[in-house]
């Protein structure tokens, strides 16, 4: 006798929670990242993190930079994205500069960003893991501060994001604000 | 064999399986010219330094084109889930990717039934999966910066952006309650090298060296430095030292090619690279006991 197994479908497992204020949204933003390519499921938020209707969705969070790009684009309204299974649900946002002389370092979470001071090039970029990161190092050395793309725009994970906050610092720095 | 996983930064770069070698500053693998910039490439040409200076058989590589849309990750996830076991590493390296705690748990299973498991290196968005599935168990070595090291502590965190604040608002004269915590957690591996001001060997939570010199605060700016360490203490161990071993002469040689390049914020990471043959041949044979001479002998 043969016996037929159905394979065990892998679990989804994102680490990140979208939270909508109705289930239209819902159902919306699982549509267009699907098409886009994006793995996400559909689950009922932990009970602390409802905020609006009880249908959450759950994503890659690493890749919320990217999500946010393609609900922008998708006109897919949202309350808040957040870790899941977690206390926290804000994002890093301790900046720290040093000084090295002719160049400044700024570091925005794991993200760190070295500009000319004199010229407001940016000579490097260092930390991170996510695969945007080496794309976005090419993308942005050698260019001015005014000038560098933005990585939120082309990047599509968190590291970019962080990356983004540390860009905005030096952005602040070279245009003579004291930052954050 | 030592295999090193990862994702390089082009969009359209397919699956790409085989040794990696040099032509001028670039790496080739199966015909292919890839950059020797952050990321996996500056890790695979720290690690081909060792075994060219060691004259090992270099790295094997399994890579893939990836700007952080996951698809090239998601290649080599499979790629490594369905051929570990036949492939059968030494050590096995993972590195840049879309991190996929889903993935990271299939490989583990893999990595389970190998007749030989292969001794697991994790550093960048790999360690990132890896830890936030659970699965620090899993590896033997990982190779997280301060900023990773509050990351592995927090026990809610799957990303580093999401570090809780008291955690990542350290100092680095902080890191060994942040490994105390992680060891805690169950979110270390076996052995730890910190990459920071002070660099930390800990292996199964207590800090068996520590290397503060030479000293290049510099080195922090330049991108793809900690990817180097990764593949120096990779390289080592695939040439028999012990990791910890290995981990000590690997933070030393990365900050002693940082002096020897002079290392300022707006240097490439291949000029740091360049230095290691400098740094083996003045310093390896004192550091590791392994003292390689032109003609090939060994001692």
């Amino acid at each position: 006798m043969y016996l037929f197994r159905r394979k065990k479908k892998p679990r989804f497992d994102g680490g990140g929670l979208v939270l909508f204020m109705d289930v239209h949204d819902a159902l919306k933003a699982e549509r267009v990242l699907k098409s886009a390519g994006y793995m996400v499921g559909l689950v009922a938020p932990p009970l602390a993190l409802r905020k609006g209707c009880d249908l959450a969705l759950e994503i890659n969070l690493v890749e919320q930079t990217g999500i946010e790009r393609v609900f922008g684009e998708n006109g897919v309204f949202y309350v808040d994205i957040v870790p899941l299974g977690s206390n926290i649900s804000e994002l890093l946002d301790i900046v720290s500069v040093t000084d090295f002389d002719d160049w400044v370092m700024v570091k925005a979470g794991n993200m760190k960003v070295a500009f000319d001071k004199e010229s407001g090039v940016i000579v490097n970029t260092s930390g991170g893991g996510c695969p945007d990161i080496p794309y976005l190092h090419a993308e942005l050395i050698g260019k001015k501060l005014t000038e560098a793309p933005n990585p939120k725009e082309i990047g599509f994970t968190l590291c970019a994001l962080m990356l983004h906050r540390a860009l905005e610092e030096c952005l602040l720095l070279w245009q003579g604000g004291e930052g954050s | 064999m030592m295999l090193i996983a990862g994702t390089f930064p082009y969009r359209d770069l397919p699956l790409t399986v085989g040794a990696v070698s040099t032509e001028g500053e670039s790496l080739v693998v199966d015909g292919r010219r890839l950059p020797c910039t952050q990321g996996t490439g500056a890790m695979v040409r720290a690690a081909l330094a060792v075994t060219e200076y060691l004259k090992l058989d270099p790295p094997q590589v399994v890579i893939a084109g990836d700007i952080g849309e996951g698809k090239g990750s998601r290649a080599i996830y499979e790629y490594l889930i369905q051929n570990v076991k036949a492939v059968s590493p030494e050590v096995l390296v993972l590195h840049y990717w879309l991190p996929d705690m889903a993935q990271t748990r299939r490989l583990c299973e893999a990595i389970e039934k190998c007749a030989r498991r292969p001794v697991m290196v994790a550093d960048a968005a790999s360690m990132y999966s890896a830890k936030g599935a659970g699965l620090a168990s899993c590896f033997d070595i990982f190779t997280p910066d301060a900023t990773e090291m509050a990351f592995l502590a927090d026990p809610d965190a799957t990303h580093p952006a999401y570090i809780a604040r008291h955690l990542f608002d350290t100092d680095i004269t902080q890191t060994p309650n942040l490994v105390a915590t992680a060891y805690g957690n169950k979110s270390a591996a076996r052995l730890l090298l910190v990459k920071g001001a002070v660099d930390y060997v800990v292996r199964d939570g207590e800090i068996l060296e520590t290397v503060d010199e030479p000293d290049v605060p510099a080195l922090e700016a330049v991108g793809g430095t900690g990817d180097t360490i990764t593949g120096l203490v990779s390289a080592f161990i695939y040439a028999g030292l012990e990791p910890h071993e290995a981990a000590i002469i690997a933070a030393k040689a990365n900050r002693m090619a940082g002096k020897f390049a002079q290392a300022t914020p707006a240097m490439k990471v291949r000029q740091i690279i360049d230095q290691f043959p400098a740094v083996f041949k003045e310093h390896l044979c004192q550091w590791s006991a392994v003292c390689y001479t032109e003609g090939g002998n060994d001692d």
